[in-house]
C-alpha cells in the first residue's frame, strides 16, 4: 500500500479502508516501560471487529529516561543487563511487536499508530507504508530517510528508526516506530548486552558507524519533544490526514492500567522464554587490507544481527548493505550467498564472494553451537551484536 | 511451482490468511502456505495451544512471530486440536523449508467432518489461478523479498 495513494481527505493508510475523518493525535511524555506499552495496546480495543468504524489514532510519546524494551520473542536476560538496569533505574518490558532490544527515553520518540488491520495487505507492505509518515516527518527536519531491508529506516546508510507491527486477535493493528532524536551510545552499551570491552574499545565507534540520530544529522540538539511536531506533520502529509489532538478515553485508561499490571509489568511476561536459543559467533576473513571479522547473533537459525569489523576509516556502504540484508533472515547458504552478491560487499573488502559467504556461514555455525551449549547467554541488540569471546 | 513459489494443489486454501487445510478421515491438518510465510518475514516463532483446545473457523488460534511482525494465526476450520507439530514450534524455519509437508502446524478433529467449507478454495485449477494472481499482485506491490 502506498501512503500517498489515497490522496487527501483523511482516509487511513492507502488501502487500509480506515474511515475518513481526522485522526486522533495523542501526545505524552515520561511513560513508564509497562504503562507506555500498555496504553498502546489499550488503544487497539477501539478497532476490534464489531466496533464502530473510527479513524486511526496516532500517539507520539516518550518514555521516562530510561526504559529498555525487548522484542516480542526475545529472552530478557539475554538482551538486557538486568543488574545495570537496577543500578541505573532503567525499567524493562517486552513489546508486543517484533524486533530487537532498544533503549527509550527523552531522546527517542515513540510512535504508535493504532487502527483496524487492513484486509488484503501483508505485513511487509503495511510496515513500509506506515513508515512513510516517519520518513515525511524526518524530511521536514531536513533528513532524507528511506526504508531499508524491509526492517528499519535509514539515513545516510545508518539506522535512524526501528519499526514493528502487531495485529491482535480481534483485528486491531499497532504500528510501532522508535525514532532516534538522540542516543547516548555509552549508556546503551552498558544496559543492553553489548560488551564493548571485547572490541577493544571500538564498540562505540562501531555503533556510531551504523546508527545515527536527528541531533547528529542536523547539528542541533534534539529530543523526542522537539521532533514530535515534525513527525506529526509528516503523518498528516503522507496520509492526507487531519490530526485532532485528543486524550485516551477513560475506558482506554482503565484497560491500560489492567494491561500494565497483568501483562507488561508481570514477571511471567517479562521473563517469557522463546523455544529458540540465542547465540553469537564470529569468523575471520583475510582481506588485502588485513584481517576482517564477521560477527553474527542468531535466534534459532534466524540472523538477528550481523557486523563486519575491519580497519575501516568509514564503514563501506556495501558492508552496511550486507549487514542490513542479513538481519532477520534465515541463516542458510542460499540466503547468505544472495545477500553477499547483491550487496557488493565482497568487492568492497577485496575478497571473493564465496569466501565472504563462507565466513558468514562459519560465524553462524559457531553461533548455533554456542546457543546449544548455553541457550541463555548474551546475544546482542538490534544495534550491535556481541562479539565472540575468542578468535575463531 | 507457480510463478516461482511452491503450492500443493491436493488440499484447500483460505486465500486471505494463506492457511492450507488437508482433510483426511475427519482430521484436518493445517499449515501456512509459502506465500503467506514469504510475505510475513522470516519466522521467529510459532505459538499454538495444546491439543484439546477448541478452534473456530475465522478466529485466531495461535500467533505467528516474524522478524518485525507479530500477528494471529487464524484457523480455517472449526473443531478440536488433536495434535500440534512440535518440530515446527521448535524450528519455525521448517515451515519455510517445507510448508506443505514437515512444516504443518496442527491437526484438528473437525466439528463437522462432512460440512461445507465456505471461503476455502479447492481444486487444482482454482488454486493455481488464485495463487498465480496473488504472486503477481504481491510482486507488483513490492511485497516479495526477491
Amino acid at each position: 500500500m502506498s501512503a500517498r495513494r489515497q490522496g487527501g481527505g483523511g482516509t487511513g493508510p492507502g488501502g487500509t479502508g480506515a474511515p475518513r475523518g481526522a485522526w486522533r493525535l495523542l501526545r505524552d511524555d515520561g511513560a513508564g516501560a509497562a504503562a507506555g506499552l500498555a496504553l498502546d495496546e489499550a488503544l487497539l480495543a477501539g478497532y476490534a471487529r464489531g466496533e464502530p468504524d473510527r479513524p486511526p489514532t496516532l500517539r507520539l510519546y516518550s518514555y521516562r529516561s530510561h526504559c529498555a524494551l525487548i522484542g516480542r520473542y526475545q529472552n530478557l536476560a539475554a538482551e538486557v543487563d538486568l543488574g545495570e538496569c537496577e543500578r541505573t533505574g532503567t525499567q524493562v518490558s517486552r513489546r508486543p511487536t517484533g524486533g530487537g532490544a532498544i533503549i527509550m527515553g527523552a531522546g527517542q520518540l515513540g510512535v504508535a499508530w493504532a487502527g483496524r488491520a487492513p484486509a488484503g495487505q501483508r505485513p511487509r507492505e503495511i510496515i513500509e507504508s506506515l513508515s512513510a509518515g516517519v520518513t515525511a516527518g524526518l524530511a521536514r527536519l531536513g533528513i532524507a530517510a528511506s526504508f531499508r531491508g524491509k526492517n528499519d529506516l535509514e539515513a545516510g546508510g545508518r539506522k535512524i528508526a526501528g519499526l514493528g507491527l502487531y495485529v491482535d486477535g480481534a483485528g486491531g493493528m499497532l504500528f510501532h516506530a522508535s525514532v532516534l532524536a538522540g542516543l547516548d551510545v555509552g549508556f546503551m552499551l552498558r544496559v543492553l548486552r553489548i560488551p564493548a570491552a571485547k572490541l577493544a574499545g571500538k564498540a562505540a565507534a562501531a555503533v556510531a558507524g551504523r546508527v545515527t540520530t536527528v541531533t547528529e544529522l542536523t547539528g542541533a540538539e534534539h529530543t523526542a519533544a522537539t521532533i514530535r511536531d515534525a513527525i506529526a506533520a509528516g503523518f498528516a502529509e503522507a496520509f492526507g490526514a487531519g490530526l485532532a489532538p485528543g486524550e485516551p478515553s477513560p475506558a482506554e485508561r482503565d484497560l491500560a492500567a489492567r494491561l500494565a499490571a497483568e501483562r507488561y509489568a508481570n514477571p511471567a511476561w517479562l521473563h517469557e522464554r522463546s523455544m529458540s536459543a540465542d547465540g553469537s559467533g564470529s569468523a575471520a576473513i583475510r582481506t588485502p587490507a588485513g584481517l576482517a571479522r564477521v560477527y553474527l547473533t542468531t535466534h534459532g537459525d534466524l540472523i538477528k544481527s550481523a557486523l563486519v569489523v575491519g580497519d575501516f576509516n568509514e564503514l563501506p556502504h556495501a558492508l552496511a548493505e550486507l549487514e542490513s540484508a542479513l538481519r532477520w533472515r534465515r541463516l542458510d547458504e542460499a540466503t547468505v550467498t544472495g545477500a553477499v552478491a547483491r550487496s557488493g560487499a565482497a568487492g568492497a573488502l577485496g575478497v571473493p564472494g564465496p569466501a565472504l559467504a563462507a565466513a558468514i556461514l562459519a560465524a553462524g555455525r559457531q553461533a548455533g553451537e554456542r546457543a546449544t551449549a548455553a541457550p541463555a547467554r548474551s546475544a546482542g541488540s538490534c544495534y550491535f551484536p556481541e562479539p565472540a569471546r575468542s578468535a575463531t | 511451482m507457480v510463478n516461482g513459489f511452491p503450492v500443493a494443489t491436493d488440499r484447500l486454501y483460505h486465500p486471505a490468511t494463506h492457511m492450507w487445510v488437508a482433510i483426511s478421515g475427519g482430521i484436518a491438518r493445517i499449515g501456512l502456505d509459502a506465500l503467506g510465510i514469504e510475505t510475513s518475514g522470516a519466522l521467529a516463532q510459532l505459538s499454538v495451544p495444546a491439543p484439546g483446545a477448541e478452534v473456530t473457523a475465522g478466529r485466531p488460534f495461535g500467533q505467528l512471530e516474524a522478524a518485525k511482525f507479530v500477528g494471529p494465526l487464524v484457523s480455517p476450520v472449526s473443531g478440536t486440536l488433536v495434535a500440534v507439530n512440535e518440530a515446527v514450534l521448535a524450528d519455525p524455519g521448517l515451515a519455510e523449508r517445507d510448508p506443505y509437508g514437515a512444516g504443518w502446524l496442527a491437526e484438528v478433529a473437525l466439528a463437522e467432518p462432512d460440512g461445507a467449507r465456505p471461503g476455502l478454495l479447492a481444486g487444482r485449477e482454482e488454486i493455481t489461478r488464485w495463487f498465480a494472481a496473488a504472486v503477481d499482485d504481491y510482486r507488483a506491490r513490492g511485497v516479495l523479498a526477491e
